[in-house]
């Protein structure tokens, strides 16, 4: 029972990871209706470059902020070789394909820079776990968790509160009526996806001290927390936690009961149920097509 | 047509010498995978070509294919030309799997499912050691063929035939109703559905052909390595078979070829790094130069240019920095599909095509051109005159169509009487072509019922309702643009045939004998709206006015017993208005009762038995035109109110 408790606590960080990645998924799709194939890629590179600044002897604190200034250009670059031509030529195909070299070329790098093995990441605490009714809890979960949740609410509170987040949500219900009052949507854009990156590294960077780092960590992560936009929805951002939590939970407990090898299996097969039954997802609104 | 058999013919006679006077096995083998990729891609080109999604699970089907062989051989010692047929029914199952539900959804959903699929795909084959051997692999010996221990060159040229097969079998595909069908929900989903061509069921025709063909070259390539292993049937095969099917070109199966060519050459032509930076020294200088020269030319400004020439002159210092190419292998694959989606889009074949029309200004449509001959159909149209429906058409009562807290269409009656033409007017916004939505099942009413021809038609889908007998025109035009006037006919006349796959394939009397007589009639309706000159122009190409009639002709196709014209008139001029009056008249001679949608009021007032006239979602008055035109509150709800 207790080990059962544990891994809903693990399963809950884990969730919470693939939450604010599928985060990163929403921001840009309600800009610029595209996603980044490369996201989970982001993620893998904010956790490497954290763990070089780690070397370097940097504060883990600080290497928190550093790595979303780089996720922040990080993200920048990719909207402006990736998607910006394919959106000024109204290619689909187009972004899909270059979001996805993108991110096969940011592997490459990884893995010539940094090689192919994993590494350990020092976090900021000792790895005593703490007691949380009657099952073990390591502070560094309980970390994943907040600076998730902050981090989503933050960015809400900016596009809520400030007159930029404004121009982001008026661009997300209407670009081109946007357009007309004078904001700026290709940087709208662009901004989007250097928050996506930013919010991606920054998982990164929180996940990597209870898992490994290593280069090639990113593609099954960005292919999950896609998984978990999907099942709660690309508009609801109570969707995503939940979700998120659905299947970080499937996930440990498949790794635990059944074998490691097919952690990945129940999350993807939860993706494809969903969309037979649901596509907008459990919490999305289903749109009605115009004619 | 003569032309390219004739090259066919010789491809295969070169490449069936090719190993006689090559005895370097390594070469042959290559040659051999570079066929069973192209095996691959007529498939994947399908799928991503002709209906225009992206399928990034090809490499999982591949790996079915290849397993599914493997297994057989390995486990139970099934004979290979058993296998060949079970490997491709397999897969084809597991396309079918994949594309219920992955296409349900659209665009980038698709390919996150796709991609999920074949990382399950390649997880199972890593985890179920008990059938896959997991990690260990499987090896495979050459095939036995009745008795007869095949050899590398036997076996290469089993390859070459079934892929010449698979070719011929492809061209078929594409160039009958099914290749049309593919198209034409690409180009326009609404109109395919509303021509009873239900765009889901095509899409998973499409994915489980593709998926078929995948299996047969992975099965092929099982026998082809002799060894399989899981960490072969990963994401980026995958993102190499879409490198290779858009810097090939789509829609051609020469470009297919030149693709597989491509990205299996391409390893070893990088093998090693002197060669590589010969060639992205001279790639940067051919781009430099031609930038350089299309600048003083003004073709183009030193912004457009920047990019490509900072790729290229970027990736010649890198090619300088590096010391081992085969670690950066997937960076200049990224880099090359870069440079293929923004500045190659239409592939090597596409863009030879566009350079040699270009250059002898030949204005031929790359398309194929149907030869219709001199056929004269006058009954092009079927009469509805003899078919049992009800005299009351259609009956609508108290519908209610409600997007949020907007009611589009409020409480409305309606009955429609056969034979008629039913006038339906009132100002822009009041409900018509809602009317006509809920009509063809793209909305499902909110409540209320619909009856045509004495059944219930709520909540059927669009392609049900049309081939019930309801036809449409759009207010928007929505035709195929990228197909031929006859083509876009020939979709509308899909419903006429009986042959399947097989026959198709096979190429057999019934399906010829159909195609045509299809062709017949298309033509036949052409030359009803008066189109014959133009049959083999692309749609795209058509003046407005044209296309309107197009519009009509396709919808004439599916033998409807109900056609709704939803603003046929709009933007023609006045000759073409008149010619528009005849025809309409014409297609009532033929019995079929029209819901004539119209702003142009002599028009509508000057064929109309009936009109209705809706205001806000309501009807405000019905009656013969005379009466209308003289109604008040019709003139109200036109005018506005008078003021005293």
């Amino acid at each position: 029972m207790d080990i059962f408790v544990q891994l809903i606590y693990s399963g809950i960080a884990l969730g919470m990871i693939y939450a604010v990645v599928a985060f990163g998924y929403q921001l840009t799709f309600s800009t610029s209706a595209t996603l980044n194939f490369g996201q989970g890629e982001a993620l893998m590179l904010g956790s490497m470059v954290g763990l070089t600044l780690s070397n370097l002897g940097i504060n883990y604190w600080l290497i928190i902020p550093l790595v979303c200034v780089f996720g922040f250009l990080q993200g920048t670059v990719v909207e402006y070789l990736g998607v910006r031509p394919a959106i000024k030529i109204k290619s689909e195909f187009g972004w899909i394909m270059s979001t996805i070299a993108l991110g096969i070329i940011f592997r490459n790098f990884a893995e010539n820079i940094w090689g192919r093995s994993t590494f350990r990441f020092p976090g900021p605490f000792e790895d005593d776990p703490i007691k949380l009714f009657g099952a073990n809890i390591l502070p560094m979960e309980i970390l994943v968790v907040l600076g998730a949740v902050s981090m989503m609410l933050l960015v809400e509170i900016f596009n809520r509160k400030s007159i930029y987040g404004k121009a982001v949500v008026a661009t997300a219900n209407d670009r081109d009526a946007a357009g007309l009052m004078g904001i700026n949507t290709g940087l709208v854009i662009t901004f989007s996806y250097a928050l996506s990156s930013l919010t991606a590294s920054f998982a990164g960077v929180l996940i990597s001290p209870l898992t490994l780092a290593g280069s090639g960590a990113g593609g099954a992560l960005g292919l999950k927390a896609f998984a978990v936009a999907i099942v709660g929805g690309l508009s609801s951002g109570l969707g995503i936690v939940v979700g998120g939590i659905i299947l970080g939970v499937s996930e440990t407990l498949t790794g635990f009961y059944v074998s490691t090898g097919y952690k990945d299996v129940p999350s993807l097969i939860i993706l494809l149920i969903v969309l037979s039954f649901k596509p907008a997802g459990l919490f999305g609104k289903t749109t009605i097509k115009k004619v | 047509m003569r032309f390219k058999f004739l090259a066919l013919a010789a491809g295969i006679i070169i490449l069936s010498l090719f190993p006689i006077f090559q005895t370097n096995t390594y070469y042959i083998h290559m040659v051999e995978r570079i066929l069973i990729y192209s095996i691959l891609l007529f498939g994947l080109d399908i799928v991503v070509g002709y209906t225009g999604q992206v399928s990034l699970g090809h490499a999982g089907l591949f790996g079915v294919g290849a397993y599914t062989a493997g297994i057989l051989y390995f486990k139970l010692g099934v004979p290979f030309l058993i296998i060949l047929p079970i490997a491709v029914i397999v897969s084809c199952l597991f396309g079918a799997l994949l594309a219920l539900p992955a296409l349900k959804v659209v665009g980038p959903y698709i390919a996150m499912v796709t991609l999920a699929f074949g990382t399950i795909i390649q997880i199972l084959i890593n985890e179920m050691t008990f059938l896959t051997e997991g990690p260990l692999g499987i090896i495979i010996k050459k095939p036995i063929i009745f008795g007869f221990q095949t050899k590398e060159i036997h076996y290469y040229w089993i390859v070459l035939a079934i892929s010449a097969l698979s070719l011929v079998v492809i061209n078929r595909i594409l160039k009958s109703r099914l290749g049309r069908s593919f198209e034409a929900l690409r180009d326009s989903p609404v109109a395919c559905d509303c021509m009873g061509v239900s765009v889901y069921k095509y899409k998973v025709y499409a994915f489980i052909i593709s998926a078929g063909f995948a299996g047969l070259a992975g099965s092929l390539y099982a026998y082809s390595e002799q060894y399989i292993s899981p960490n072969t049937y990963v994401f980026e095969l995958t993102v190499l078979f879409l490198l290779a099917i858009i810097m090939g070109g789509r829609k051609t199966r020469l470009g297919a070829i030149i693709g597989a060519a491509i990205v299996i050459t391409l390893p070893q032509l990088l093998g090693d790094v002197k060669l590589f930076r010969i060639v992205a020294t001279a790639l940067a200088f051919v781009v430099v130069a031609g930038s350089a020269l299309l600048i003083s030319k003004k073709m183009s400004t030193v912004r457009k240019v920047a990019v490509p020439v900072i790729g290229t002159v970027g990736l010649m210092a890198f090619s300088y920095l590096i010391k081992n190419i085969s670690d950066w292998r997937l960076s200049i694959f990224g880099f090359m599909i870069l440079l293929v989606v923004y500045y190659l889009q239409d592939g090597i074949v596409g863009f030879v095509n566009n350079f040699y029309m270009r250059i002898f200004s030949s204005k031929k449509s790359a398309r194929d051109q149907i030869d219709v001959g001199n056929f004269d159909k006058d009954d092009a149209i079927i009469s509805a005159k003899n078919s049992s429906a009800p005299d009351q058409l259609l009956n609508l009562k108290s519908v209610l169509m409600q997007f949020g807290g907007l009611k589009a269409l409020h409480d409305v009656d309606l009955i429609v009487k056969k034979g008629t033409i039913h006038g339906l007017i009132g100002p822009n916004g009041s409900g018509k072509s809602t009317l006509i939505n809920v009509l063809t099942g793209i909305y499902v009413p909110t409540s209320g019922t619909v009856e045509f021809s004495g059944s219930s038609i709520v909540g059927k889908v669009s392609a049900k309702i049309a081939l019930s007998g309801i036809a449409r025109t759009f207010q928007n035009v929505q035709l195929f643009n990228e197909m031929t006037a006859i083509e876009n006919i020939m979709v509308g006349l899909n419903h006429t045939y009986k042959s399947n796959l097989f026959e198709i394939a096979l190429n057999l009397p019934r399906f010829k004998r159909e195609e045509l007589a299809a062709k017949q009639r298309a033509y036949g309706l052409l030359k009803f709206v008066g189109l014959e000159e133009l049959a083999n122009e692309e749609a795209r190409n058509l003046t407005y006015g044209k296309q309107r009639l197009l519009e009509i002709a396709r919808a004439l196709a599916l033998d409807p017993n109900l056609l709704l014209l939803d603003e046929p008139a709009a933007g023609l001029t006045a000759p073409d208005i008149k010619e528009l009056l005849l025809i309409i008249k014409k297609i009532k001679d033929k019995g079929i009762t029209i819901i004539l949608i119209e702003h142009h009021m002599e028009v509508v007032m000057a064929v109309s038995d009936v009109v209705s006239v809706l205001d806000f979602g309501q009807k405000i008055a019905e009656g013969k035109p005379k009466e209308i035109q003289n109604n008040p509150k019709v003139i109200e709800a036109y005018l506005g109110a008078q003021t005293t």
